[in-house]
């Protein structure tokens, strides 16, 4: 012990606290990244019950089945309405669907943990990425192999190319519920009543420009979470005038992909568009929500690339009489390696399940009344969305127009449909966006967009840390 | 162990002679209690739950944890050598710090004129005391303090909204039309300046009504006796009223700057993507998309730990700089 008699004693205390309290709330982030250091066993898929053509899974008798889902534009009503069948199937079961909205912050401790729901919608802006959780889910192709309730096997219900999209290195892992089409969206109302023509090529969409100029509207317009809509329309044209070496140049990484002619043709497009001032100015600044609404309410610009849950997105900020419609993303010229009509679909809202859930089998149910066509049709009812059950839209889209005109995109397309996946599955929309709200309000030209694209692409290609996909 | 001045060695004899009867008694269940309750307990829970979380941390910067498995593999400083060869996350550590060297500066700044002309900054003659109505301006000024840092967030992010917001419909109806849908949480020009508005805004309050209280302490003779010696409103403020309540002013520079250097939720509802070509993107939100969004919790944990550092090193500074320019006086001791 040291007693120095002086007055500064206290004071020098005092700092040591203040220094303290310095390092509270810094470690109040460390402290999220907490987790269990202990090695749980996994594996151990519950209890068995007696498997058989009502309980293919063989799911245990009166069991609990609790499922996550992501509640977002498409809220859970739907998988509700899929447990309640269940429920009525398997006497006695019980299936507890639980909303959340940050899946990866709600689940994570739980993953650690060992004890993460039977049944996952790892889906919305916080999902958690699947390339982190790919080796401790179930593989889903004894789901779509069984028959669902109606009784027919589920894989010939489904749109083709469905199971792509979840499969990694062979393993299909993720069961993508809701089938979406990425298209440009406009009114149609708008565009009769004008006599515009739906532009074909990028030429044709710079006239279109021109005509909208002339009557004080812009021919497009982003907001600031949503710039890479226009990645996503972008690629789409690339890939339809460049062919599948485009696609698949992308999903692996390739150095200077974004260099590709198909790829190049369609950015200097859209930088001639910029330049003309065809883009509604301020997007950087706006959020997405009000900026779709200047589309679907003012009608200040009148094209936006987009996907299927657009008019429900939208539903209480759309015009009356607004006749959303979809339409194929342009093209370059005629030359092209795919029609125009071609279609970039996917499945998404990914649903997972975890082999360290307490209940597989009973998870498996659930997902089997899922994708039967009682619970598919009420979701394309509730929805004005398709899931990945061929056929459960009637002719008259439930009175949605938007439906409707994806049915007949997804008609038009044929075998013409492709997805990518690179964006997502290494996480590069963040990093992806602050280039392109650049690029949109003229910051920066076609080449110093695809500079910025290639750093992106090249840092994920050159980190040995990232697991990567081979996509053929 | 006992290093003594010679010239006060009586009061240490003292003291010793304390702690030996204090050791003679015996251990009481009162005293045995009151260790427990007030000793044991915290110390035991601020282990637990600050001092472990944090060494947990910083073992975790040290592995490649994904964050959604046990599993991890320990890959000493990779994490470490990766931070400082990641361009996006040194942008992000050069913007917190620009923020840590800014924000804390202007809003004491402002915060003690305001407060200067809150309590002493009234009319030239008479008593001293403040502007005419400033318990009005106190109350008005606090106003933003209350609202939460989210909701503060979604207002400003609504007024500077280009094509419907408050700020570009005033400027264009002034006659300013080249901010017709002018983005300025957009561009890279304003972007920064425009949160630093928003924090400056949303805190200024609460640290005047602080340096209010700490004025209010000082005797009104001084200033009275500065009057008579000719020193003006300026004057005053730096050299009576700052250097009296030094210490506060400390305290308060370090509870800012933690907070310009996290501005986590200021971030999240004006810049959520990092702002324009990421002149606005922080550490914490870095952080937070490495960790959830990327699945890389070993890696976050490195720049949790650097930020943790930086933010030390920041308390460190401005006690520095106290000292160096006479804190050590301790006036008002």
């Amino acid at each position: 012990m040291s007693f120095t008699d002086k007055p500064l004693h206290r004071r020098a205390f005092l700092r040591g606290g203040l220094a303290a309290a310095a390092i509270i709330p810094a470690s109040s982030f460390l402290a999220s990244c907490a987790g269990a250091g202990s090695d749980t066993t996994g594996g151990d898929s519950g209890p068995k019950g007696e498997v058989s053509d009502t309980n293919p899974f063989g799911m245990a008798a009166g069991s609990t089945v609790e499922a996550v889902i992501f509640k977002g534009g498409y809220g859970i009503e739907y998988a509700e309405f899929a447990g309640k069948m269940a429920e009525k199937l398997q006497e006695g079961s019980s299936f507890k669907v639980q909303a959340a909205t940050n899946i990866a912050q709600t689940l994570q401790p739980r993953f650690v943990g060992g004890n993460p729901p039977d049944v996952i919608d790892n889906s919305g802006a916080g999902l958690i990425s699947i390339n982190t959780i790919r080796d401790q889910l179930e593989d889903c192709n004894d789901i779509i192999d069984a028959k669902n309730y109606e009784g027919e096997v589920i894989r010939d219900t489904l749109y083709p190319g469905v199971t792509e999209t979840g499969t990694f290195d062979g393993k299909f892992v993720q069961l993508n519920y809701v089938y979406t089409i990425y298209a440009l969206f406009y009114s149609a109302s708008l565009f009769e009543k004008e006599g515009w023509e739906v532009p074909k090529t990028f030429d044709e969409l710079m006239d279109l420009g021109k005509k909208a100029k002339a009557k004080d509207k812009f021919l497009f317009g982003w907001g600031k979470e949503a710039a890479t809509y226009y990645q996503t329309m972008a690629i789409a044209s690339a890939i339809k005038q460049g062919g599948d070496e485009v696609r698949l140049a992308l999903e692996n990484l390739k150095p200077d992909c974004w260099s590709m002619p198909a790829v190049q043709a369609v950015f200097q497009a859209l930088e001639k568009i910029v330049k003309a001032g065809y883009i509604k100015p301020g997007g950087a600044g706006t959020a997405f929500t009000a900026a779709q609404a200047q589309w679907s309410n003012d009608q200040d610009f009148i094209l936006y690339p987009s996907g299927g849950w657009i008019e429900n997105e939208m539903k209480d900020q759309t015009k009356k009489d607004f006749q959303m419609t979809a339409a194929p993303e342009p093209i370059i010229d005629s030359s092209s390696a795919m029609p125009w009509e071609a279609m970039h679909a996917t499945a998404g809202e990914g649903y997972v399940i975890p082999s360290q859930g307490k209940n597989v089998a009973g998870a498996k149910e659930f997902m089997r009344a899922m994708l039967s066509k009682e619970a598919a049709v009420n979701f394309a009812k509730t929805n004005f969305t398709s899931t990945i059950v061929k056929d459960t839209v009637p002719a008259d889209g439930f009175g949605s127009t938007a439906l409707v005109s994806q049915v007949k995109l997804t008609e038009a397309a044929g075998e013409n449909v492709f997805t990518w996946q690179f964006v997502d599955l290494y996480g590069l929309n963040t990093d992806q966006l602050v280039v392109w709200n650049t690029f949109l309000q003229g910051g920066s030209d076609a080449a110093e967009l695809t500079k910025g694209l290639q750093g992106i692409t090249d840092r994920v290609a050159n980190d040995d840390s990232v697991e990567k996909v081979e996509v053929k | 162990m006992t290093t003594v001045e010679t010239t006060n060695v009586g009061v240490h004899k003292h003291k010793t002679l304390t702690s030996r009867t204090w050791r003679k008694r015996n251990l009481t269940a009162d005293k045995v209690s009151f260790f427990l309750v007030f000793l044991i307990l915290p110390v035991a829970c601020y282990l637990t739950f600050v001092v472990s979380p944090f060494l947990q941390a910083a073992y975790y910067s040290l592995t490649n944890w994904s964050g959604f498995s046990p599993k991890m593999k320990f890959i000493a400083l990779d994490n470490y050598r990766r931070l400082f060869n990641d361009d996006i996350f040194l942008t992000s550590m050069k913007n917190s710090i620009i923020f840590a060297a800014i924000l804390p500066l202007v809003t004491m700044i402002v915060a003690l004129v305001f407060a200067s002309f809150i309590t002493v900054g009234g009319p030239s003659h008479g008593n001293i005391k403040g502007l005419r109505f400033s318990s009005f301006y106190r109350v008005v000024s606090f106003f933003p303090y209350v609202i939460p840092a989210i909701v503060i967030g979604i207002i400003w992010s609504q007024i500077y909204d280009p094509s419907s917001g408050l700020l570009n419909g005033v400027l264009t109806a002034i006659g300013f039309e080249n901010f017709r849908a002018f983005a300025w949480l957009g561009s890279i020009y304003t972007a920064r300046l425009a949160v630093m508005f928003v924090v400056v805004w949303g805190l200024i309050g609460f640290y005047m009504v602080l340096f209010i209280a700490a004025i209010k302490g000082v005797p009104g003779e001084i200033y009275e006796a500065a009057r008579i010696d000719g020193a003006g409103r300026f004057r005053t403020i730096v050299s009576i009223t700052l250097p009296l309540i030094r210490e506060n002013v400390q305290t308060s520079m370090i509870y800012m700057g933690i907070l310009a250097i996290d501005l986590y939720v200021y971030m999240a509802a004006l810049e959520g993507g990092g702002g324009p070509a990421n002149t606005t993107l922080v550490m914490s939100q870095q952080l937070f998309t490495t960790a959830f969004t990327r699945g890389q919790f070993g890696y976050a944990c490195a720049m949790g730990v650097l930020l943790a550092a930086i933010t030390l090193v920041y308390a460190g500074l401005v006690f520095a700089i106290n000292r160096l320019t006479g804190g050590k006086n301790e006036v008002g001791e």
